[in-house]
C-alpha cells in the first residue's frame, strides 16, 4: 500500500534536511578563532596582506585559527547592527566612520586603537597623518579605525594617448577639458566613469568644489559656513553636467559598473580615469593593465581659475577602515594583532607595492614605478580633503548619489536642482 | 462518527502547528508593522514614539510622490497590456486555433515560470549598449536603423518602456490561459444562437462574450493589479530604481528607506500605505463586478 | 447548463477548413501568433546559445551570431568562482524542506479545518485566507526585526520557516477546496471498521489527495525557487545565499565584464524550472492558474 510509504518518506526527508542544514562546524575547546568580516571579497589588497602575515604569525601560535569572510558594502551596515546587538561582532570588521561607528563607540562595542596599540607597544607603527584622517569621522572620540590603506585620488591617464595627440599633462581644469575635447574629436572616450556605482560621479563634484573653495570646502558645508547652493558648488555641478553632455564620459555612463569602467581604462579605450590609488593593485598588474604599467601616469585634480585650491591639496582617504571589537578581544588576539600589524606597513609596501597608513621601516629598493609616484605626491601634500559624501547623513548620501545619475543623464535636471535637493536633504538632519 | 470528528486533541495536532507558525511569522508582524509606523529609530539604539509624524511626512516627501506616480503609471500600462493581450490570446485560442492550440498555449505560458531575476538579467543583456551592443541594438545596427540605437536602460523614459515590455511579456501566457478557461465556460448554445442571429466576430465579442466573461475578467484584473502595484523584483533586477530614482516603485522605495537609509518607522508607513492602496483598488474593482451582476 | 470541455467548443469547430484559408483575418492572426511565439522563445534560446560562447565571440562577432562551439568553461567559471555551487545547493537545501513542511502541515490543517468539526473552524479558515491578500512588504520589516533579535538571520532554518509560513495561505485554501469534494461515506465506512481519526487521515485521505498535493507542491516550488525578496532580506552572507539573490550579486559584480559566465549563471538559475516545465507542463499550467483564478 502506497499510503504506508508516504508519511515515513516525508519524515525521512525532513530528518535528512535537518542533518544537512544544521551542521555547525566543530570548534575545539581551546581553539581561538580570529574572524575578519571584510569589505573586500577576494584575496587582494589588505585581505592578502593580513592573510599572509597571519599565516606567518600563526606558525608560532597553535590552537589559533584565522578566518575571513567577505561581505558587500550594501549589506555591511545591517550586519554590523545585527551582530552588535547580539554581542557577536567578529574580532575585526570593516566599517566606515560615521553615525553607526559613533553608536558602536558610545555603546562600548569597539576598542580604541590608540590605547590598544600603545598597550601592545606598536603605536609607532601608525603613520600619524593617516591616523588623523582615520580618526576624523567620529567627532572627536579618538582613533577607533585602522587605516589599512592610504589612498590619494586623482586623474590617471594613458601616456601614449596624450603623446599621440601632442597633449601636455593639464594643470588647470580648462586645459583638462581642452584635452578631453581633442580626444572626443578623435573618437576616443575622454574619461572612464563607473556611473552605475554613483560615487564615482560625485567625486568630480568634490574635486571641483575643493579647487574653488579650498581643501576645507566640505567641512565648511558640514559646519554650515557654506551652503551647497553657493555659486562655487553650482558651478561644479554645471561643469560635470557639461562634460557629460559633451560626451566625454561616453555613451550611457550610468549603466557602467566599476569593473567595466576600470577595464575601459586598463584596455586603452578611455584616456583618463579619476580613481583612488587603491587601484594600483590593477595598474601594477601587467595582466590587468593591458596598456602597460609604464604607460599609466598620474596628475592631481587640476586648478580652477580664481579658486582657492592649490596643487598641494590632495584628496586623501584611508579607504574603508577596519575596526577591532571589544567582545572578540583577548590576550591571544592581542598577540596576533601585535605580530601582524607591526609588520603590516612593510609587508604591504614590499610585496604588493601598496601604500598604507602604517609606517614602512625598510622599504625595498625595487618599488613599482606608480607606487613611487604616489609616494612622491604624498610627500608634497599640504592639505587633505575627503570625498563628497564623507560628512553627509545617510539620507543625503543616498540623494547625492541618485541625483548625480540624473545630473549626467537627464538634460532636464539642472545643476541648481541638484544642489538645492541635496542641501535640503542635509538640512533634514537625521 | 461525530465524536471522532470532534476529537479536540486531534484537531490541535492537525491544525496547531501550521496555525502557530502562521500566526507568529505572518500575523503578528502585520500588527507590529502598524505599530512601527508610529515610531522611528534604528535597531541598535531603539525606537521612540513619534505619533503621526511619519504619515505627515509622506505628503511632503517628493520621492514618495514620484514613486507613487511611477507605480501607478507602471501598473496601468502593464496590467492593461497583460489583460488586453491575454484577452486577445484567449479569443484566438477559442475561435481560431484548434489542434495547435495546446502547443501554442504551452509555449506562450513558458515565460511565466521563469525566475524574475533571470528574466530581468536577460533583458538587461538584450537592451545593453555599453560596453557592447546587446541583442536589440545589434539587430538595429544590422538592419541599418542606427537612429534607434540608444541607451535603453540609461534613460528613464526608455527604461520605463523596457520594464513594461518585460513584465507584459512575462505574463501574457498566464492571462491568456486564465481568460481562455473563462471563455470555455461560456455555453456553446449562446454562441451558436448569436451567430445564427447574424452576429459577426467583432460584435460577437463585444456584446456577448465580454459581458459573460465579466466575472473572470474582473478577477484577472484584480489579480494583475495586485501584482503590478507590488512590483519589486523585476525593477530591482533590471534598473535598481535608476537612473537616479526615476524607476522606483513604492516597494523598492520602502525597501531602500528601511534598509539603506535606516528609517524603519518611515519604511513601515510606506508599506502600510501600499497595502491600503492595493486593498482600495481590489475593493473598487470588486464592487464594479458586483454592481453589474445584480 | 454550460458545457465545459477541455477541447475546442463546437462553435469554433463549426468553421470549416476551406473557409480557414479564405478569411484574411486568419492570416493576420496566424502572423500575430507566430510573432508572439518567436518573441516568447527567442530570448530563451538566445540565452542558452550565448551561455556556451567563448569570450572572444562576444567581442568580435555580433551578439546574435550562433556559437562556434560548446564552451563549457563558462559554466565551470560560474559554478566555481561565481560560487553557483554554493547558491544552487543552498536553494535546494531551502526548497526541499520548505516544500516538505508546507505540504505536511497544510494537508493536516486543511483536513482539520474542512473535515473535522469544531466551533472556530470557519474563522480559522478565514484567517489563513486573509494571508493571500497580505503583501509581503507589510510583514517584511517587523519580521526582519524579530529575526534579528532571535539571531535567525543568515540562517537556513530561518529562511525555511519564512517560506513555510508564507506558503500556508494559498496551500490551505487550495487543499480545503479539494477536500470539499470528499465523500463522507468512505470516512464513515472506515470509522465503522474501527479506524482512528489518524488512520483515516493517513491511510485514506492523504492518498486520495496525491494529485492536489502534487499541484500545490508545484505551485510552491515555483514560488520558493524563484523568490528574490525574501531571500535577499533574510540572508546576506555568501555561504547562505540562495540562487536568485546569488544571481543578482553575481551580475552586479561580473555582469558587464564576463558575459559568458553571466549567461551560464542565468541559465543555471532557470534550468530547474525549465526542466520541470518541460516534463510536467500541463500540471504546472493547471496548478498556477488554479491559484490565480480562484484567488
Amino acid at each position: 500500500m502506497k499510503t504506508n510509504r508516504f508519511l515515513p518518506f516525508m519524515l525521512v526527508i525532513i530528518v535528512m534536511s535537518l542533518l544537512l542544514v544544521a551542521a555547525p562546524p566543530a570548534t575545539a575547546q581551546d581553539e581561538v578563532v580570529i574572524t575578519y568580516l571584510s569589505i573586500l571579497q577576494d584575496d587582494v589588497g589588505f585581505n592578502r596582506v593580513i592573510g599572509e602575515l597571519s599565516a606567518q604569525c600563526l606558525t608560532d601560535m597553535p590552537n589559533v585559527r584565522y578566518e575571513r569572510e567577505g561581505i558587500n558594502l550594501d549589506a555591511l551596515g545591517q550586519r554590523i547592527d545585527q551582530l552588535a546587538l547580539n554581542n557577536n561582532l567578529p574580532t575585526l570588521f570593516s566599517a566606515d566612520s560615521g553615525p553607526q561607528l559613533i553608536e558602536l563607540i558610545d555603546n562600548g562595542y569597539v576598542l580604541n586603537v590608540e590605547e590598544l596599540f600603545t598597550e601592545l607597544g606598536i603605536y609607532d607603527s601608525l603613520n600619524p597623518a593617516a591616523a588623523a584622517i582615520a580618526a576624523a569621522g567620529v567627532q572627536g572620540r579618538g582613533l577607533y579605525a585602522l587605516p589599512l590603506e592610504l589612498n590619494i585620488e586623482g586623474f590617471w591617464y594613458n601616456k601614449q594617448m596624450f603623446a599621440d595627440h601632442d597633449l601636455d599633462v593639464p594643470t588647470t581644469w580648462d586645459e583638462m577639458l581642452a584635452a578631453a575635447a581633442v580626444f572626443h574629436e578623435n573618437g576616443i572616450q575622454a574619461f572612464a566613469l563607473a556611473g552605475r556605482e554613483k560615487w564615482p560621479i560625485t567625486r568630480y563634484l568634490a574635486a571641483y568644489a575643493n579647487r574653488v573653495y579650498g581643501a576645507d570646502a566640505m567641512v565648511r558645508v558640514r559646519d554650515g559656513e557654506l551652503m551647497l547652493t553657493d555659486p562655487g558648488f553650482i558651478e561644479a555641478a554645471q561643469e560635470l553636467k557639461d562634460m557629460a553632455e559633451s560626451g566625454y564620459f561616453g555613451v550611457s555612463p550610468t549603466t557602467l559598473d566599476y569593473g567595466t569602467a576600470l577595464d575601459l581604462f586598463n584596455q586603452g579605450r578611455a584616456a583618463m580615469y579619476y580613481m583612488g590609488s587603491w587601484e594600483l593593485r590593477s595598474f601594477n598588474d601587467p595582466a590587468q593593465a593591458l596598456i602597460g604599467t609604464e604607460n599609466i601616469g598620474y596628475f592631481n585634480v587640476p586648478l580652477v581659475e580664481g579658486g582657492e585650491g592649490t596643487l598641494e591639496d590632495f584628496s586623501i582617504n584611508v579607504g574603508t577602515t577596519t575596526i577591532i571589537s571589544s567582545a572578540g578581544y583577548n590576550e591571544t588576539v592581542g598577540e596576533w594583532i601585535r605580530c601582524v600589524f607591526s609588520q603590516y606597513g612593510d609587508h604591504a609596501m614590499n610585496t604588493l607595492g601598496m601604500i598604507t597608513g602604517f609606517n614602512v621601516n625598510n622599504p625595498s629598493d625595487d618599488l613599482p614605478q606608480l607606487t613611487q609616484i604616489v609616494l612622491e605626491n604624498l610627500d608634497t601634500a599640504n592639505n587633505a580633503f575627503l570625498w563628497w559624501e564623507a560628512y553627509f547623513n545617510p539620507r543625503a548620501s543616498v540623494v547625492a548619489g541618485d541625483n548625480a545619475q540624473l545630473l549626467i543623464s537627464d538634460p532636464g535636471y539642472t545643476a541648481e536642482q541638484y544642489m538645492t535637493d541635496l542641501q535640503a536633504a542635509l538640512d533634514e538632519g537625521v | 462518527m461525530q465524536k471522532i470528528l470532534s476529537d479536540r486533541k486531534a484537531i490541535l495536532l492537525f491544525v496547531g502547528p501550521a496555525l502557530l507558525i502562521y500566526v507568529v511569522i505572518v500575523l503578528i508582524p502585520v500588527v507590529w508593522s502598524v505599530v512601527y509606523s508610529f515610531q522611528e529609530g534604528t535597531l541598535l539604539s531603539g525606537f521612540r514614539f513619534v505619533g503621526l509624524n511619519n504619515f505627515g511626512k509622506l505628503w511632503g516627501d517628493r520621492d514618495f510622490i514620484n514613486s507613487l506616480v511611477f507605480g501607478l503609471r507602471y501598473a496601468v500600462f502593464v496590467s492593461t497590456g497583460q489583460i488586453a493581450i491575454g484577452f486577445l490570446l484567449a479569443l484566438v485560442y477559442t475561435f481560431y486555433l484548434k489542434k495547435a492550440s495546446a502547443l501554442v498555449r504551452t509555449i506562450l505560458f513558458f515565460p511565466v515560470v521563469l525566475p524574475t531575476v533571470a528574466v530581468a538579467q536577460m533583458f538587461t543583456k538584450l537592451f545593453e549598449i555599453t560596453p557592447q551592443y546587446g541583442l536589440v541594438n545589434a539587430l538595429l545596427d544590422a538592419a541599418h536603423l542606427n537612429a534607434w540605437i540608444q541607451p535603453w536602460l540609461g534613460q528613464s523614459s526608455t527604461a520605463f518602456v523596457v520594464i513594461v515590455i518585460m513584465d507584459i511579456w512575462r505574463a501574457i501566457g498566464f492571462y491568456g490561459i486564465i481568460l481562455y478557461s473563462g471563455l470555455l465556460d461560456i455555453p456553446d448554445e449562446i454562441i451558436e444562437a448569436a451567430r445564427l442571429d447574424g452576429a459577426q466576430q467583432w460584435k460577437l465579442v463585444r456584446y456577448i462574450v465580454t459581458p459573460l466573461l465579466r466575472p473572470v475578467l474582473v478577477t484577472a484584473i484584480i489579480f494583475s493589479l495586485n501584482g503590478t502595484l507590488k512590483v519589486f523584483e523585476s525593477v530591482l533586477a533590471l534598473t535598481g530604481g535608476g537612473p537616479g530614482n526615476t524607476t522606483m516603485p513604492l516597494t523598492l522605495y520602502m525597501y531602500k528607506t528601511a534598509f539603506t537609509v535606516n528609517q524603519y518607522g518611515y519604511g513601515s508607513t510606506i508599506a502600510i500605505f501600499l497595502t491600503l492602496e492595493c486593498l482600495l483598488v481590489t475593493l473598487f474593482f470588486y464592487r464594479f463586478a458586483r454592481r453589474d451582476i445584480a | 447548463m454550460s458545457s465545459k470541455r477541455p477541447t475546442q467548443s463546437r462553435a469554433a469547430q463549426a468553421v470549416s477548413v476551406t473557409a480557414w484559408f479564405k478569411n484574411p483575418s486568419r492570416w493576420v492572426v496566424a502572423v500575430g501568433i507566430g510573432l508572439l511565439l518567436i518573441l516568447a522563445l527567442y530570448p530563451i534560446i538566445w540565452l542558452l546559445l550565448s551561455s556556451i560562447k567563448a569570450p572572444h565571440e562576444f567581442n568580435l562577432r555580433p551578439i546574435y551570431a550562433l556559437p562556434e562551439g560548446f564552451y563549457a568553461q563558462n559554466y565551470v567559471d560560474a559554478w566555481t568562482s561565481g560560487k553557483f555551487s554554493i547558491y544552487f545547493v543552498n536553494s535546494v537545501l531551502v526548497t526541499i524542506p520548505s516544500l516538505a513542511l508546507i505540504l505536511c502541515m497544510s494537508v493536516a490543517a486543511a483536513f482539520g479545518i474542512e473535515i473535522m468539526r469544531w466551533k472556530l473552524k470557519n474563522k480559522v479558515l478565514l484567517l489563513f485566507l486573509a494571508g493571500i491578500l497580505i503583501p509581503i512588504q507589510m510583514v517584511l520589516l517587523p519580521l526582519y526585526t524579530m529575526y534579528y533579535r532571535l539571531q535567525l538571520l543568515d540562517n537556513r532554518w530561518g529562511l525555511i520557516l519564512v517560506y513555510t509560513a508564507f506558503g500556508f495561505p494559498l496551500s490551505v485554501f487550495l487543499l480545503t477546496g479539494y477536500l470539499k469534494s470528499l465523500s463522507y461515506e468512505i470516512l464513515e465506512a472506515a470509522v465503522v471498521d474501527g479506524a482512528s481519526i489518524y488512520q483515516v487521515f493517513f491511510r485514506i485521505v492523504v492518498p486520495m489527495m496525491k494529485n492536489s498535493l502534487l499541484t500545490v507542491g508545484l505551485i510552491q516550488f515555483f514560488f520558493i525557487w524563484n523568490d528574490l525578496l525574501l531571500s535577499l532580506t533574510f540572508v546576506s552572507t555568501t555561504p547562505q545565499r540562495t540562487i536568485q539573490a546569488g544571481l543578482l550579486d553575481f551580475v552586479g559584480r561580473f555582469g558587464q565584464r564576463e558575459w559568458g559566465p553571466t549567461f551560464a549563471s542565468i541559465t543555471m538559475s532557470v534550468l530547474p524550472t525549465l526542466i520541470i516545465y518541460l516534463i510536467l507542463n500541463k500540471l504546472v499550467i493547471r496548478g498556477l492558474t488554479a491559484g490565480g483564478v480562484k484567488g
